[in-house]
């Protein structure tokens, strides 16, 4: 197109402008904020050094966080973007019906659209341990219940399987769109050859919907390692530091301790993991586009 | 051919069993919202005695009107300059081959990787230097700033497979390039701006982290913020929060079901193509 | 085709935006007078007449007021009251927030490091607003009660003694007195032959008997944390002596090495069976609920839930005794574990003068008449029990009335990190992941490095 050459920078600044100073900036400033034992509502401002990392990092709460996002993110992984991806290609296949495939690919969406909040309210009420939906329903079958978000075994499995309950339909509806962007020549070329639907879907839906399978394993990593509204509004890290993450803990240390300089640390942190992560899967999917 | 139909009927099995394992839960706390909280303490899977629509109408009397006029001011807003600069953007790192494009736009899609809660602290004391703590630009700039990145992702896939021919036709015709965005990129590009509303409008209008923290005024909150404050310390009255989780979760709902359509075909078009 | 198309979206987006701020504006009706009343500030501001930081009378005044009441009736009857005194002053404005009680810990001070502080807030007693008054952000009202002895006069002196630092800064007042008292059902005692305890031998006898006939003995819930600080507060009171346990309260001495501690970590322990299962799962007024469903027999309340029980249950038949007594306990058994809980006065306020004349009213004889008769809540003015008919209340207040001593609640007058380890680790006790001499050690592992923590935050650099 022949325009100035100045033109069309000037598309692109006010979104870059917006990235840059509400995205980037502050997180830069957070590196530099992690030296610093800040409060928010005293004057002080201590350069530290590095005693924030090792207070960060010797804190007894620090394992269980790590171990606990840890788990979120596997089984996210497992359960939304494997399973996920399995009940996309069902949907997608022939065996479901044009009209009910449509059905049921929205209703699993469905529970993506309720806010965190409302759903973390939810199932405190359908995991209270003696009117709650789930001990009910168990009593019905004649099983033992649990104090599902009481147990500090139980807690971050409880909030986990909230999490797989609302988002798995989210990664499926994803995957029914990529592989509704895969070519019909391709799976006609497939059949002719007489291959059947499993590897069908194994030599070539997935292949060619890789891309969104990636984008989809970066949105799920980076969520688990952000986890913050899902404990927050159920147990805030409870029962002890049973179910603490570092998101919570970020949160807990900027507010209610009122330490800016440790909640920047877990701020860096958390950075650091999920910008590596991300460029990992990238580097493993590696192909020409993006 | 009976192999067939029994991968049919496993089919169906599963999708029936996961749409119970949805819809039940949904439908326990819609029955709860009915009842009064003795009855619901007693048995909460019997069903009320009396149907308690006075449940809903105190939620929604209690504030929730409120929170959900914030929100749809917060989110409206939010939702326009997220399209508006998210799309000028795209438009221009795809529709001219300026130089350091490529470049512009992965720092773009690198914003992707980079979370809410490590910018945080430092837009805390941003927005409070600059006296925008507590007011809906507290929020909104934000959330305009974080979403920009993955919005740009989804529309530039789509505004690459846009023809050459109908700009080249449009200059021809004497369009200069903000024409040819307004009146062709834009027309043709309706199912994308829709897929990446409902994509936007589902973050924005359930973030809780950034309005929990720089939105204190129960004037400004929104949704999220409000639901928090029906769970007392010392008396939650449960029917009366369920009510409320209910009214709040439905506009999305019920906008997504009545735009699914287009968000789906929109989302196509925007994926990765394979 | 492609032109009109264009026009469309616009005229639809414009359609939308426009119903959605006319939405916007008609769902919030004091968000409208609210933004009136700025603008009137404003104006005042524009006039010049703010400079000097005291608005010239006849203007605007704008009170902010942040509350933790959030929950019906309280935030009604304190929305009224505010009505009231706005049409009684009608240069005042009130801007009320509230939050629930988790939500305000945090909330507050997230306001308090802003450019918007408000100009009253709720404040507990304890580190939790003296840690504010470390940083020089809250009114000191001594100057206006010696101004006012009639004022003076009209407070009861122990309560206001809660809200006075050591050094003698009277910082708040409050808005309602609360005190933590086992509650019993009496029917059920009746039933099994059963007397309300008063030492801790025989409410293990009680305990011992209710779970043997199948009852529940004492219902708890402590999904939330602090509610198991109730009891260890109460229990550190009976087995630390006073100096130990004040000097390990305050964040710049403690260490919390007495072994008075984990014997009173071991106490709690020892109730454990005879609480709800799991309590750690169940929220802490759902331990409510099951006595007043008379599912429990015991419930360690606070007085202020009493009209919360009244509204679940009317029939419900209960007394009241102290938390038993230990025999030859190294501690104080004396103190009554409860403290009034009120409002401070922000220092950077513009119109500290208008904030505490609107204290005197709102926290005094004449509105605590009617919010013990409305709410069931007692303020801290004299004689506000004319008319009260409720036994329980009565009784209630005698026992705060006739305290010798009283004991702040334990996780507002701990360092909030030290305050946070010390409910997490009686969170971990509580379901027996954890010993009570391994809790001590995470807590005074906190306690030491909070000592460094106020240390370093004092030393202002700017």
């Amino acid at each position: 197109m022949k325009t100035k050459k100045r033109t069309p920078y000037f598309y692109m600044l006010p979104g870059v402008l917006m990235v840059l100073l509400f995205v980037y900036i502050p997180v830069l400033t957070n590196i530099v904020y992690s030296f610093f034992r800040l409060s928010s509502y005293s004057a002080g401002q201590t350069f530290v050094g590095l005693d924030n990392y090792r207070r960060f990092f010797t804190d007894p709460v620090f394992p269980i966080m790590l171990k606990n996002n840890i788990l979120y993110c596997v089984i996210s992984l497992i359960v939304q973007v494997g399973f996920g991806t399995f009940l996309a290609l069902v949907l997608d296949s022939t065996l479901i019906k044009g009209k009910a495939k449509n059905f049921f690919r929205n209703l699993y969406y469905m529970p993506a659209l309720i806010s965190l909040t409302a759903v973390g309210l939810m199932f405190t009420f359908i995991y209270e341990p003696n009117i709650g939906f789930l001990n009910k329903v168990l009593e019905i079958f004649g099983l033992e219940g649990h104090s599902w978000l009481g147990d500090s075994k139980l807690a971050i499995f409880s909030i986990i399987a909230m999490s797989q309950w609302q988002f798995t339909g989210y990664i499926t509806l994803l995957m029914v769109v990529a592989f509704q962007n895969v070519s019909q020549d391709y799976i006609e070329a497939a059949k002719i050859d007489g291959a059947g639907p499993v590897k069908r879907a194994l030599t070539i839906m997935l292949p060619l919907a890789k891309e969104q399978l990636l984008v989809c394993t970066i949105i799920t990593v980076i969520g688990a390692f952000k986890l913050y509204t899902e404990v927050y509004a159920t147990t805030s890290g409870g029962p002890g530091n049973s179910s603490q993450v570092l998101g919570v803990f970020l949160y807990q240390q900027a507010f209610l301790h009122d330490d800016l300089g440790m909640a920047a640390v877990t701020g860096v942190f958390i950075f650091v993991v999920t910008v590596a992560l991300s460029i990992l899967q990238i580097r493993i999917t590696r192909s020409g586009e993006i | 051919m009976a192999k067939r139909s029994v991968c049919k009927f496993f089919a169906y099995a599963l999708c029936i069993l996961l749409s119970i394992i949805i819809l039940l839960p949904l439908g326990w706390i819609i029955l709860n919202s009915l009842k009064t909280n003795p009855e619901m303490f007693m048995d909460s899977l019997a069903l009320p005695e009396s149907v308690q629509f006075v449940n809903y109408v105190n939620a929604w009397n209690k504030g929730l009107y409120q929170y959900f006029g914030n929100s749809v001011f917060v989110s409206a807003v939010s939702l326009i300059m997220i399209l508006t600069l998210s799309s000028l953007l795209a438009y221009g790192i795809t529709r001219f081959r300026a130089k350091g494009s490529t470049l512009i736009f992965l720092i773009v899609l690198g914003g992707m990787a980079l979370s809410e809660q490590v910018a945080l602290v430092p837009l805390f004391k941003i927005l409070n230097a600059t006296g925008l703590y507590n007011t809906y630009a507290a929020v909104i700039l934000p959330y305009i700033a974080f979403r920009i990145p993955f919005t740009v992702f989804l529309m530039r896939s789509y505004f690459i497979s846009i023809p050459t021919e109908l700009e080249e036709a449009a200059i021809v015709d004497g369009y200069n390039s903000l024409q040819i965005f307004l009146k062709i990129i834009i027309p043709i590009s309706k199912p994308i701006f829709a897929a990446c509303a409902i994509v936007n409008l589902n973050f924005v209008w359930n973030e809780f982290l950034f309005a929990n923290v720089f939105l204190n005024d129960k004037t400004l909150q929104t949704i999220p913020i409000g639901l928090m404050t029906f769970k007392g310390d010392l008396r939650t009255d449960y029917t009366t929060t369920l009510a409320g989780l209910v009214i709040a979760s439905l506009p999305l709902i019920i906008l997504f079901f009545c735009m699914s359509k287009q968000f789906v075909k929109g989302l196509t078009a925007g994926a990765v193509k394979g | 085709m492609r032109k009109r198309s264009w026009k469309r979206l616009t005229a639809a987006v414009l359609a939308s935006v426009m119903a959605l701020s006319l939405a916007a504006c008609g769902g919030g009706g004091s968000g409208e007078t609210q933004a009136a009343a700025e603008g009137e500030t404003q104006a005042a501001g524009d006039t010049g007449a703010a400079d000097s930081g005291e608005a010239a009378s006849g203007d605007q005044i704008t009170i902010s007021f942040m509350h933790r009441f959030p929950d019906e009736p309280y935030n009604s009857f304190i929305n009224a009251k505010l009505a009231e005194y706005e049409e009684m002053h009608p240069e005042i404005k009130f801007d009320i927030n509230a939050t629930a009680n988790q939500e305000y810990k945090e909330k507050i001070k997230v306001v308090m490091g802003g450019n918007e502080k408000p100009d009253i807030f709720f404040s507990w007693v304890g580190d939790f607003t003296e840690r504010f008054i470390r940083e020089n952000l809250v009114l000191d009202l001594t100057p206006y009660l010696e101004e006012d002895p009639e004022w003076k006069d009209s407070l009861i002196e122990s309560q206001i003694a809660q809200y006075t630092t050591d050094d003698g800064m009277v910082y708040g007042i409050p808005f309602r007195l609360d005190c933590k008292l086992f509650f019993y059902n009496t029917r059920i005692f009746e039933e099994n032959g059963l007397e309300a305890p008063t030492t801790w031998d025989e409410l293990m006898d009680v305990c011992e008997k209710l779970k043997a006939a199948g009852i529940t003995p004492i219902s708890f819930g402590n999904q939330e944390t602090w509610s198991a600080s109730h009891y260890i507060g109460t229990l550190n009171q009976i087995f630390v002596p006073d100096d130990v346990r004040a000097k390990d309260y305050d964040p710049t001495s403690g260490e919390f090495t007495d072994p008075g501690y984990v014997e009173a970590l071991e106490y709690y322990q020892a109730l454990l069976p005879y609480m709800t299962e799991n309590p750690n799962g169940v929220q802490p007024d759902m331990g409510r609920t099951m006595f007043t469903m008379e599912q429990s027999a015991m419930y360690f309340a606070e007085l202020i839930e009493i009209p919360y029980m009244q509204a679940d249950n009317p029939n419900l038949e209960y007394g009241m005794f102290k938390f038993p007594e230990v025999e030859g306990a190294p501690g104080n058994q004396e103190i009554l574990t409860g403290a009034p809980e009120g409002f401070v006065i922000c220092s950077e306020t513009e119109h500290p003068e208008e904030c505490v004349e609107f204290l005197k009213w709102f926290l005094g004889p004449e509105v605590g008449k009617e919010q013990i008769q409305e709410i069931g809540w007692f303020n801290a003015a004299k004689g506000t029990t004319d008319g009260v008919t409720d036994q329980a209340l009565l009784d209630g207040y005698d026992t705060i009335m006739n305290a010798t001593a009283m004991g702040p609640w334990l996780d507002n007058a701990l360092y909030s990190t030290v305050c946070d380890e010390y409910l997490t680790a009686v969170s971990d006790l509580t379901n027996g992941d954890v010993t009570p001499e391994e809790a001590m050690a995470r807590i005074q592992a906190k306690a030491k490095e909070a000592q460094t923590l106020v240390a370093t935050g004092a030393t202002e650099e700017e």
